[in-house]
């Protein structure tokens, strides 16, 4: 999971260089490409609250303050969890590599525990907080790891949008296919439909609130629907502040145990 | 005693009630614990209330953090207590925390190889939560920090050694002495003075590679040693009893600890190596039937996930160095740990299983655990610990199996 692209990815969108890509003959994998690759901006940082609703209509809410920070080669990030009181103070750090098949550093610091410890990352498919969300679906699967068509281009909720169906390449992977509704003018995937290994459409993610915030595109409210359990999952952003020079010691063990 | 507490914890409630609440953070938790016995008649093991408050107060660069905790139990007095009370001063390349305080140190799970800083509250043996089985130790503790690294050093002024069950508890271990014993505590005291003092200090790394510490350690042995004195019937001539004194000996430790990244497992080590452990004698004859060896402590772990099923094996060893068969302990002490924990309904219910096994003694605990979160913040557990076989030092509490159940309310 990379969790630098959780906040500095999925979340901040770039209008830098739509001129020259409407120009170019776009296909499905250079649309997925252009979302995946866009400039995000030096480093970032938000409150996340993310409101899980069940089947009955039960909510938890999880909140969380959190860093990003682009260094190039590398992206650095931290999350401190604000609740639930039992999570308060836990922290997750990850270092993520643009080097191929080099796997992300991940650590967690546990106020139980008072220790920081390292974890693995080989869990892509694994849902994030108990979420609808998985670490794929916030934004790691690279676009070599699936083969992108554009299907049609069409208008939703008043944008055009290319529709872009994307068939994994691994046999066995979560989803047999996904389907995006990518702005035209934004990169913004603002519908995404996901259909589960019997080819059942197991959930849909929805874009519903995003803004430009210091001249980067920033998606504010989201809702990730799982139409087979009937879960849902919001995403709300608040605070969001982009290149405000985060200090390189943010992402240290240090600040894992201190908290913010 | 016990009256001053309950009145300092009434005044930090009410400076949080008049104070802003923008300025003092308040949290804790509030549990039941209710633990029963599976052999004989079922007696409960225990009853027990806590509550336990964390008060937070930061500004600027100064920061304050007060833990009160009290336990009330069915059969025994109220404990009260602070678990932390302590404030850091924040520097740009150092921090300085002066105060009641819980030290952790090193990557093993479950097992204490260089995590030797604060001492242990094993009166309910290795069963309390990790939050609760370490004491807190008044002390300084200066890090400082470069890049990755970072330089810790504790200098512990009174020693505070492990908590040991009372003589009447399910928990407590008697001498394993081959002849009839008294006990003598007039050596068991450290008295406070600062050539008494202990001193740890500590390198750590945190990289893409690796992370790993080096520590090492001028302390004293959180758990005594039973020095034993002769005595001799006057009738007879021959040695008929001992008296045992114990007693706690300096230890100079030197230890390291690692973890590491490999595919998609996560393979931790951590090791040391403790100069001048005092271990007992069953042989009579040797004078006051102990002996002093340096002593290896070391661990090799792996963690590792199929799906969704988090997996954690741990070998450790202990070994003697220059062993003499009339030692009590075995030259080679080897334990195994594993873990095994799963999640489910969005990580709400949590089954895991934690067990300890002796390899020497075939013995083991079993803990079988299952947490629901029923709403955030309100949390019921059902567990299960099981002694396996008749001997080692897990075999030995096999009459305490037990059942319990924990309710809790975190705020």
């Amino acid at each position: 999971m990379k969790l630098a692209k959780i906040i500095m990815m999925t979340l901040l969108v770039s209008a830098i260089g739509i001129t020259v890509l409407a120009q170019e003959k776009l296909t499905g994998q250079k649309i997925i490409e252009n979302v995946y690759y866009r400039e995000t901006g030096e480093d970032a940082t938000s409150n996340l609250t993310m409101t899980l609703i069940n089947s009955r209509g039960n909510e938890r809410i999880r909140e969380i303050k959190q860093f990003g920070k682009d260094y190039g080669k590398e992206e650095k990030s931290i999350m401190f969890f604000l609740s639930p009181a039992d999570v308060r103070n836990t922290s997750f750090m990850n270092w993520s590599y643009d080097e191929e098949g080099r796997d992300d550093d991940q650590w967690i610091y546990l106020p139980a525990l008072k220790k920081v410890k390292r974890i693995s990352s080989d869990s892509k498919s694994d849902y994030f907080m108990g979420s609808d969300f998985t670490y794929d679906d916030l934004g790691d699967r690279h676009p070599s790891e699936d083969t992108h068509k554009l299907l049609r281009e069409e208008k939703l909720n008043g944008e055009d949008c290319y529709v872009i169906e994307s068939l994994p390449k691994e046999k066995g992977y979560m989803y047999s296919r996904t389907v995006t509704w990518v702005i035209k003018d934004k990169w913004i995937g603002m519908k995404k439909e996901f259909y589960d290994e019997d080819e059942d459409h197991l959930k849909t993610l929805s874009v519903e609130k995003y803004d430009k915030i210091d001249g980067y595109w920033v998606i504010l409210h989201s809702v990730m629907h799982n139409v087979q359990k009937d879960h849902r999952t919001i995403m709300n952003l608040k605070n969001v502040e982009i290149n405000i020079g985060i200090d390189d010691g943010m992402f240290t063990e240090r600040m894992m145990k201190r908290g913010i | 005693m016990a009256a001053k507490t309950i009145k300092i914890i009434v005044m930090l409630v009410a400076l949080v009630s008049v104070n802003n609440a923008q300025d003092l953070f308040l949290s804790g938790y509030a549990r039941t614990y209710l633990g029963a016995l599976t052999t004989g008649e079922s007696e409960y093991s225990i009853i027990q209330n806590t509550f336990d408050l964390n008060l937070e107060h930061s500004r600027g660069n100064v920061y304050f953090k007060v833990n009160p905790f009290l336990y009330h139990y069915s059969d025994k007095d109220l404990e009260l207590g602070f678990r932390q009370a302590y404030m850091d001063l924040y520097f740009d390349s150092f921090d300085l925390r002066i105060g009641k305080q819980q030290i952790v140190w090193g990557k093993a799970d479950g097992v204490f190889i260089t995590d030797i800083v604060s001492p242990k509250d094993m009166r309910e043996f290795l069963l309390p939560e990790f939050s609760e089985i370490r004491d807190g130790v008044t002390s300084l503790k200066l890090n400082y920090y470069s890049g990755s690294s970072t330089f810790e050093v504790v200098w512990i002024p009174v020693f505070t050694p492990t908590q040991m069950p009372d003589d009447n508890s399910i928990w407590s271990v008697k001498p394993d002495y081959p002849l009839p014993y008294s006990l003598d505590y007039s050596n068991a005291d450290v008295k406070d003075k600062l050539s008494n003092s202990e001193i740890f200090a500590k390198y750590s790394l945190l990289s893409s590679a690796i992370d790993f510490e080096l520590m090492a350690a001028y302390s004293w042995d959180d758990d005594p040693t039973f020095h034993s004195e002769k005595i001799i019937n006057q009738t007879t001539g021959m040695v008929d009893s001992v008296m045992l004194k114990p007693e706690h000996h300096r230890l100079s430790t030197l230890g390291g600890s690692f973890s590491t990244t490999i595919g998609p497992a996560v393979f931790r080590g951590e090791g040391a190596f403790y100069n001048g452990k005092h271990f007992q004698s069953i042989n009579p004859l040797i004078a006051d039937g102990t002996d002093e060896k340096n002593y290896l402590h070391y661990l090799l772990g792996v963690d590792y996930s199929i799906g969704d099923l988090k997996l954690n094996g741990q070998f450790i060893q202990q070994a003697i160095l220059d062993y003499n068969d009339y030692l009590m302990n075995d030259e080679f002490e080897n334990t195994v740990t594993f873990l095994a924990a799963m999640d489910f309904l969005r990580e709400t219910l949590n089954i895991e299983l934690f067990s300890y096994i002796g390899l020497n003694d075939g013995d083991a605990l079993i803990r079988p655990k299952l947490t629901y979160d029923f709403v955030d913040g309100f949390q019921i557990m059902v567990g299960a610990n099981l002694f396996i076989g008749d001997e080692g030092q897990f075999g030995r509490f096999d009459k305490n199996d037990m059942v319990y159940t924990k309710i809790k309310y975190s705020f």
